[in-house]
């Protein structure tokens, strides 16, 4: 599946990795004319003949040379840069298809690095699959180039050529198990950072900024060890290779000494010959893009983890026409969840109540398809939400959450993230008066509105109202807000907001007592069903609540 | 901010035991640059053309024994540039995490850095280390090779030293010459780089909210187009590294050409073939793959290294010493005139707000969002500063005061990858014997044994919101802070929990201070300040009022 990923990678490079090669194959083709050609030019000299044409070859191998390694050094980049770009887009895609279900799998912050840095290592994989094929000509070709001056010089340089090949296959393997672990440790300094960056407050008022810089950076020795295990790797194949060049180059110089000796060869292809040693034990070049394809591979093995989480799929059907939103849960049951028959009538206000743990948050993710049940199906005007179109879907449902995450460029932009209008929305919510004191109002970029639990819980409320015409769920959506103007929101939702079927979870009597239909849950079943008032006798039921005013 | 050049230099200065030790083993590594021009000349002429094998050997055995030890060197020098570079990722590592926290705990409602923190902690530290040990060794493997090729050269035939080494250097002078453009370009590419790095974490954190909204193919095409221009950034770096490469490779070919056309004069003034085949392999066997690794290691790694290390250096604060803070004698507050607004153009939150609690008091604010609660922790905390007015902590300022002698619980529970204790514990140290009372009292003895006890590691990710903000409020309990602020610190918890937590908290000694969140709160405490829209109420409840 890795190299699977890895071999899409190169695909992606699209024409780059194959210029790459030829650039690659025309600097080395004209480094391996350029030592023959010397070598005659050495001797026409020695012998006292003048070069003629020969110097003018050498002049154009020369210019060969040197565009070829210029195309090779911009495809590279080129490749590496299409790679990357198309495996990001690919991930990205396929994260937001996903959805919610990943972040169930993955810590935001994986999914970042994952996307982010492994995408990255991952995109150099078709440089250094290429670059890497690529030396083999210049192995290949100096070989032959030996054997045309004389086999016997050939024969010396094989010999070490096969040493170097074992050297780079252990290498290899060692080195995935290593950078893995490294990229662990990595991963935990981002997780730890991620941590403090969330409790920024907490510290700040501590004033232990200093002390949870040496937390975060605990797994420091951690890393410190797995990154010198890897130099040390390395570097001990490093210097396997390092020798082996040498002994190549002077047993091909001995042999071509000898030769020379017997008058077999003239001294400019001695010259040549110890050129093409060199250039035949190129291969130890391989070493740095082996380690780079092994970094590739863990990489690609991270991101694999991303894709296993498969992107949800959508229907094509719309709903029909007249716009009631009644919902319907028929034998679904999901995750420790089970409810049988449910019918929320189109327009009504249900609440689902019941201590932490009972399941209220599944029901809600459940009934707008942030979640799929196991078995079962939940049905809006009939219809099975998964037959639906996204689009459709997201038209027809809103959500509210506790916590919402705010998304777009400014303040409107983020309560218009899922259609609508702001202003309305946002009055709804009651969020209108304190976006108009942010410095530019509506307009105000979202990272330079400093907003209080509160306030982001109403612009949430504000997002969901914009645009959900048939289903309103609010998860909690109200708890950070002050009684004053949880009161005011709930007026809305009662008044303005009334003509949509509305899900509530609460915490709170109240907003359960204006409820038409109270669904009580209690270690994931559906304990009770009816209006607040009837099961307000049942002690249990009080119990699920709290001591708030009555 | 730090420069880059300083944090280089610190990072090379601070080890020169290791330096010595790289330089050390850099000779013996270029020892066959020095010695393979007259090798292969001694060689081919006074041996094997001269007939005479065993010299011939002797001089090719030398060179070969030179690159055995050269190897061996090799190897040590990687390892010293290792234990360079290792200390150098430390060091920025350290850099983006404070400046990472400064940023957010100095800004203390703005929310917290998003992305670009992630990506400046792992791609662009990662990309500073490999660069920095690629230009270590690659300037280090330059300038030791120069030195003894130019003397293998000038020992071997100095008529060529002048056509070898001009263009050669008129080479290397056209690079650098050409480096400004590189960096910009290189800038550019990591500035594309953190910006889709930010929107990506945007995006992961936000992927619930965009799923609920529909907002996918949005959110896709926002990202998709950030990508684009990420990889457009980084066409352009690759087609500036081209042409860079072009201009170099003519510099290491244009000397072995001029060695050529110099080669029929020095034949006529007696200097043998083999000679001049020595002096070519000076070039392209030590100066050419010099030259090339220079423009390799200082085109791309210093580039990416100078402009990683600006980005990094950037969000780091200069280092300024807190200031000095003093333990007050109680911790009665008073505030005089308090006026704070967060920006010179925005209404003020708070509007000269006059306020005396007494040592030992309960006191509850509540009032609509936006009505300056939080702000009014935040100054309590020390944590803003009044724009105007005075915020004392037993006579001193707010913000001069020992954090030991207060704590602030926020809405949102920091809670930490380290022991239960450790979390119990912060910002102090606290025994298991201290803790267990505390535990048992909020009833958090259930989460403490579900992680393995006071010493087993607590994963944040694996605690709901509501058990988050029961340590913090455990955490409290056992502070010997004697100013406690609670922040809506209990809106996650179900009302018999808070309630529990906050008649503990009150139980304890000293001044509790609870921004309420639910009416519930504002009744269990002896006084209540309201904030909102008009004058501020402040209102005392007998002691008989408070039992409903």
């Amino acid at each position: 599946m890795a190299d699977r990923l890895v071999r899409q990678a190169v695909r992606d490079g699209g024409p780059w990795p194959a210029l790459l090669a030829t650039g690659t194959i025309l600097a080395t083709a004209a480094q391996l004319a350029l030592p023959a050609l010397i070598g005659s030019l050495v001797d026409a000299f020695a012998a006292g003949r003048p070069p003629a044409g020969s110097a003018l070859v050498v002049g154009a191998a020369v210019a060969l040379a040197v565009l070829g390694e210029s195309l090779a050094v911009w495809a590279r980049g080129m490749s590496g840069a299409r790679a990357s770009a198309r495996i990001r887009q690919a991930l990205v895609r396929h994260v937001l298809g996903a959805g919610p279900a990943l972040t169930r799998r993955l810590p935001p912050g994986e999914i970042v690095t994952r996307a982010g840095l492994n995408a990255e290592e991952l995109g150099r994989a078709p440089e250094a699959v290429v670059s890497a094929l690529s030396l083999l000509v210049p192995t290949a070709g100096a070989i032959v180039a030996l054997a045309l001056i004389h086999p016997l010089l050939a024969l010396a340089l094989l010999g070490g050529v096969g040493l170097i090949v074992l050297v780079l296959r252990a290498f290899a393997r060692v080195s995935g198990v290593l950078s893995g672990a490294y990229q662990e440790a990595q991963g935990e300094i981002a997780a730890r950072l991620a941590d403090a960056l969330a409790g920024a407050r907490t510290i700040a008022a501590a004033r232990s900024g200093d002390r949870e810089t040496r937390r975060i950076l605990q797994p420091l020795p951690r890393l410190r060890a797995h990154g010198l295990a890897l130099w040390r790797a390395g570097a001990s194949a490093g210097v396997r290779a390092g020798l082996m060049v040498p002994l190549v180059e002077v047993a091909v110089l001995v042999a071509a000494g000898f030769l020379l000796a017997s008058g077999r060869l003239t001294v400019g292809e001695v010259y040549a010959a110890a050129r093409y040693a060199v250039l035949g034990a190129a291969l130890s070049g391989a070493l740095g893009f082996a380690g780079q394809l092994a970094r590739a591979r863990a990489a690609a093995a991270r991101v694999e983890a991303l894709l296993a989480v498969p992107a949800v799929p959508y229907g094509t059907a719309s709903l029909p026409a007249p716009a009631r939103g009644t919902l319907t849960f028929r034998g679904v049951r999901a995750a420790g969840l089970e409810i049988p028959a449910l019918t929320l009538p189109g327009g009504s206000l249900t609440a689902v109540v019941g201590r932490s743990g009972a399941g209220k948050s599944l029901v809600a993710a459940l009934a707008g398809r942030l979640a799929d049940p196991d078995e079962g199906q939940v049905l809006l005007d009939g219809t099975p939400l998964p037959e639906l179109s996204r689009a459709e879907l997201r038209r027809a449902v809103g959500y509210a959450f506790e916590r919402p995450v705010l998304v777009g460029a400014s303040v409107a932009a983020a309560i218009e993230l899922g259609g609508g209008r702001a202003e309305p929305a946002a009055r709804a919510a009651r969020a209108d008066a304190f976006v108009r004191r942010l410095p530019h109002g509506y307009g105000t970029p979202l990272a330079q509105a400093p907003m209080s639990g509160g306030e982001r819980q109403r612009l949430g409320l504000a997002r969901a109202f914009a645009h959900a015409e048939r289903l309103l769920i609010l998860d909690d959506a109200t708890s950070s807000l002050d009684s004053a103007t949880e009161a005011l929101v709930n007026e809305a939702l009662t008044g303005e907001l009334g003509g949509r079927t509305r899900l509530v979870v609460t915490h709170r009597p109240d907003v359960a007592a204006r409820a038409d239909l109270v669904v009580w849950l209690d270690g994931g079943r559906v304990r009770r069903l009816g209006p607040h008032r009837e099961l307000w006798h049942d002690p249990g039921y009080r119990a699920a609540f709290d001591e708030e005013p009555r | 901010m730090t420069r880059p050049r300083e944090v280089l230099w610190a990072a090379l200065r601070r080890r020169p035991a290791v330096l010595a030790k790289i330089a050390a083993w850099s000779v013996l590594e270029v020892t066959p640059a020095f010695l393979i021009g007259h090798a292969v000349a001694r060689a081919i002429e006074d041996g094997f053309a001269a007939g005479r094998l065993l010299t011939g050997l002797a001089w090719l055995a030398l060179l070969g024994g030179a690159w055995l030890v050269a190897a061996v060197a090799a190897r040590q020098v990687i390892l010293g540039v290792a234990a360079l570079a290792e200390p150098f990722r430390d060091d920025l590592l350290h850099h983006v995490v404070r400046g990472l926290l400064h940023e957010a705990t100095a800004s203390f409602r703005a929310p917290p850095p998003g992305g670009a923190a992630l990506t400046r902690a792992t791609l662009q530290v990662e990309l500073a280390r490999d660069a920095f040990a690629a230009l270590v060794t690659v300037l280090r493997g330059f300038v030791f090779t120069l030195v003894s090729a130019a003397l293998g050269l000038l020992t071997l035939v100095p008529a060529l030293a002048l056509p070898v080494l001009v263009p050669f250097a008129l080479g290397t002078a056209l690079f650098l010459a050409s480096l400004p453009a590189l960096i910009r370009a290189q800038r550019a590419h990591l500035e594309a780089d953190e910006a889709t790095g930010a929107e990506l974490t945007t995006v992961a954190g936000a992927l619930r909210d965009l799923t609920a909204c529909g907002a996918e193919q949005s959110a896709g095409d926002r990202l998709g187009a950030l990508v684009e221009a990420q990889a457009a950034t980084a066409a352009r770096l690759a087609r500036l590294t081209a042409l860079r490469t072009t201009a170099l490779t003519v510099g290491g070919w244009l000397p072995v050409l001029l060695v050529l056309a110099w080669t029929p004069a020095l034949l006529a003034q007696g200097v043998a073939i083999a000679t001049v085949v020595g002096a070519l392999a000076y070039v392209t066997q030590s100066l050419a793959p010099a030259l090339g690794g220079l423009v390799e290691g200082v085109g791309v790694s210093g580039v990416r290294l100078l402009a990683a290390l600006g980005r990094i250096l950037a969000g780091t604060p200069a280092a300024i010493p807190p200031p000095p803070a003093a333990r007050p004698a109680d911790v009665t507050l008073t505030l005089r005139q308090v006026t704070f607004a967060y920006g010179p153009q925005a209404e003020p939150v708070l509007d000269r707000l006059d306020l005396e609690v007494a040592d030992g008091e309960h006191l509850a604010i509540t009032g609509p969002s936006g009505a300056g609660k939080s702000t009014l922790a935040a100054l309590l905390a020390g944590a803003l500063r009044p724009d105007a007015g005075q915020v004392l902590i037993g006579g001193l300022p707010a913000d001069r005061v020992d954090p030991a002698a207060r704590l602030l619980i926020p809405q949102e529970a920091y809670v930490f990858r380290g022991t239960v204790l450790e979390n119990l514990a912060y910002p102090g140290e606290a025994s298991e014997h201290e803790a267990e009372a505390a535990v048992a009292e909020l009833g958090l003895a259930e989460l403490v044994a579900r992680c393995g006890g006071y010493q087993g590691l607590l994963d944040p990710a694996a605690l709901s919101a509501g058990e988050r903000q029961l340590l913090a409020l455990t955490r409290a309990l056992l502070s010997p802070a004697r100013l406690i602020v609670l922040d809506e610190a209990t809106c996650h918890l179900d009302p018999v929990a808070e309630a529990r937590a906050e008649e503990a908290l009150a139980r304890r000694p000293g001044t509790l201070v609870v921004i309420a969140h639910r009416a519930a709160s504002a009744r269990r405490a002896r006084r209540v300040l309201t904030l909102g829209d008009g004058a501020p109420r402040d209102r005392r409840f007998a002691r008989e009022e408070l039992i409903p």
